[in-house]
């Protein structure tokens, strides 16, 4: 049994971010952290997690961060994976190939992905449930900023670095842009690099999924 | 079923030559890519390959892309320069 049956929740928006394991933990943390804190300060209910099941203690494995956001308290705070998420977001441009990143997607959702190639480039490479997507968005956000490489702030230690300092806050901006989940103003009062998180707002490559050939 | 059944805890099934339960294909970022022209081979990277991805077929080295989890050690120590990495991108497959 899932437990997308237990929890009907309507309001419910479930952001999942995948990284590559060790060197950009960070900065999957910081999008899922700085986009739900941003909502917060909009009054939303969030929570903001890592995946406990993945290998995060090993370079270039898959691994996972997660975030929710209702208008509603969430009911389902104790499912410690989204299993249906809203929105998906890659650090790295070859998460598309041999990871399920579209696993569960709903309809409407939105993939964004850290690279320098077109969405035209990216959706080449997706399988899955691709006709539920309604844009894929690309943005060269390790480009804009450098990540930050830190064990700071993992297991639920005390962050030193901040939130937002490496190519999260640019890759945030193009989440924000793409979905409008929270406001630009939001997000930029959480991040820490504000001119950065700004231009990844501007450059975000838009693109429908129907005019990809992805819908239907 | 009795206890003989049961596997012992953590533990996967000892493999001949590849292991189901542990393919790291996906974890790789960049491919390695062979010149075979420079290459004299010298087998340091066969011997080097924390993974044993590299095949020692007939017609010269070959990458186990099931598994390589693309760490570039081989194209660090190719004392010829044959390997280069490549991003993972670049290619459809």
């Amino acid at each position: 049994m899932t437990s997308s049956k237990l929890f009907e929740e309507p309001g419910l928006k479930q952001i999942t971010v995948w990284a590559r394991g060790v060197y950009e933990n960070k900065e999957a943390r910081d999008v899922v952290v700085a986009v739900t804190e941003a909502a917060a300060l909009e009054g939303k209910f969030v929570q903001a997690w890592e995946n406990y099941v993945d290998l995060p203690d090993r370079i270039f494995v898959p691994v996972r961060a997660y975030g929710k956001i209702s208008d509603q308290p969430i009911e389902s705070k104790y499912v410690y994976e989204n299993e249906t998420p809203d929105i998906v977001a890659l650090t790295e441009e070859t998460l598309v190939k041999g990871v399920p990143i579209l696993g569960g997607i709903r309809p409407g959702a939105v993939l964004v992905v850290n690279t320098k190639r077109s969405p035209q480039e990216i959706s080449k490479f997706l399988i899955g449930d691709t006709n539920k997507l309604k844009a894929v968005v690309t943005v060269d956000a390790s480009g804009i900023k450098q990540g930050v490489i830190t064990l700071s702030g993992a297991e639920g230690a005390t962050d030193a670095s901040g939130i937002g300092g490496g190519f999260s806050g640019p890759l945030a901006g193009a989440v924000v842009k793409a979905t409008g989940i929270v406001s630009l103003e939001s997000l930029l009062q959480i991040v820490k690099d504000k001119a950065a998180a700004r231009a990844g707002y501007d450059q975000a490559r838009v693109a429908d999924a129907k005019s990809l050939g992805l819908a239907g | 079923m009795s206890f003989k059944e049961v596997p012992f805890a953590g533990t996967v099934p000892s493999p001949k030559r590849e292991n189901e339960g542990m393919v790291t294909g996906n974890w790789r970022t960049k491919r390695p890519v062979l010149d075979k022209d420079k290459c004299t081979d010298c087998l340091i990277c066969w011997i080097s390959c924390p993974d044993a991805c590299i095949d020692q077929s007939t017609t010269g080295l070959a990458f186990n892309l099931k598994y390589c989890k693309g760490c570039g050690i081989c194209a660090e120590v190719c004392p010829s320069n044959a390997i280069t990495n490549v991003p993972e991108l670049d290619y459809a497959d």
